[in-house]
């Protein structure tokens, strides 16, 4: 079985590389892909949106239902893992228990009553083998996740000049917070940015990019045919456009950051959100 | 111009040589904690070297502010590698020993995990 699948490898592997020599060279201007589209973008990208990197406005203008549908794509991920993973938190009456995790003792809580937080000295006495959770991933993550957030925005307001844009600076500003619940527990995120924030932010992110169509179409113009939205924004058409560009990216980070960190709350907590890693 | 393109090349050779030595000390060392140490470590020292040949390369081919420029970034990307890979290192440690997992010796070699 072993060499039937080594020689299935070989005789794939062969039959791309023998096929290899009839793919156009890189960049000839000759190939279909440069033929009939391509010279189009390239020549008016600058002049209908004055913005010079070429990929956001594919994207976000020549080509933004394709886009508008990744995130809402992204959106529907979400809310797949929201209903399949999702335990109803239900309200107990009486005592609950509470599983300590850094020790692995459980707690019985009187009704009514609050747990202390994860980390402080209460829970010291109980197990002195115990020790705190790591100071250096702590205090490395702390000095990361702000800059890292910071450059998040940068990529996203810097997406018409250089590579960049929503999508990229919803993930890395997702990753701060799964960093956040990675080096400290899951509770800290929560309670950072609960659950509740998590669906809102994902729901306005498309809401704000179908909205900016939808506008656009309420105006008379097309679906997302950004010009007619110059008065709003207070220039002409060209930098309506760019303007617009960066609305719709916007919305598009505010999506994929909230799904990121949904999609990580119930994945590693097994849809409870109470302990998790 | 000879002798820094050569330089280059060395500097690329000697990362090269570090990222397979990484590798097959993931491959061979016998437990976890040493193959962690050989995957971090190599893998740090061969970032040195090609980052250092980048560098390098963007001076001698850019002799201006925008080279200077980019360089610069690529000096920022060998800190923050610098901070991030031995903490990542260690939190793996750190799992390892709460899990835990015996550091090899000769005495307890078929106790390895």
């Amino acid at each position: 079985m072993k060499k039937l699948a080594l020689i299935l490898c070989l005789f794939a592997g062969g039959l791309l590389l023998v096929n290899a020599h009839h793919l156009p060279m890189w960049g000839d201007p000759a190939s279909p892909a440069s033929l009939h589209v391509s010279p189009f973008y390239i020549e008016n990208a600058y002049e209908h949106t004055q913005a010079p990197n070429m990929v956001a406005v594919v994207l976000a203008d020549y080509r933004s239902y394709d886009t508008m549908f990744e995130a809402a794509v992204v959106l529907t991920a979400g809310l797949a893992c929201f209903f399949l993973l999702r335990t109803k938190g239900r309200k107990q009456i009486g005592p609950q228990y509470y599983r300590h995790i850094p020790t692995g003792v459980t707690l019985r809580i009187e009704e009514g009553g609050k747990l202390p937080p994860e980390d402080s000295k209460v829970f010291r006495p109980i197990d002195t083998l115990w020790t705190p959770f790591d100071p250096i991933i702590r205090t490395t993550c702390r000095c990361l996740i702000p800059f890292l957030q910071i450059y998040s925005l940068y990529v996203l307001a810097h997406g018409h000049y250089s590579p960049g844009g929503g999508f990229q600076a919803g993930v890395v500003l997702g990753a701060t917070i799964i960093l956040l619940a990675i080096s400290r527990n899951l509770k800290t995120a929560i309670h950072r940015m609960n659950e509740r924030v998590t669906a809102l932010f994902s729901i306005i992110g498309v809401a704000i990019f179908a909205g900016t169509g939808t506008l656009c179409l309420l105006l008379g113009m097309d679906f997302l045919n950004y010009d007619i939205l110059a008065p709003f924004l207070l220039s002409d058409t060209v930098m309506a456009r760019s303007h617009s560009i960066l609305i719709v990216e916007i919305g598009v980070t505010m999506a994929v950051m909230a799904v990121m960190v949904w999609i990580y709350y119930n994945l590693s907590s097994a849809g409870q959100q109470d302990e998790g890693l | 111009m000879l002798f820094v393109n050569t330089l280059i090349a060395l500097l690329l050779l000697a990362g090269c040589l570090f990222l397979v030595g990484g590798a097959v000390g993931i491959l061979r060392m016998p437990d976890f904690y040493t193959r962690l140490h050989a995957a971090s470590l190599l893998d740090t020292t061969a970032l040195i070297c090609l980052l250092g040949a980048a560098i390098l390369y963007v001076l001698t081919q850019h002799p201006d502010l925008n080279g200077v420029i980019t360089s610069l970034k690529i000096i920022l990307i060998a800190v923050f590698v610098f901070i991030t890979s031995p903490t990542a290192t260690h939190a793996i440690v750190d799992a390892g020993m709460r899990a835990g997992g015996k550091p090899w010796t000769r005495k307890n070699e078929e106790k390895q995990i």
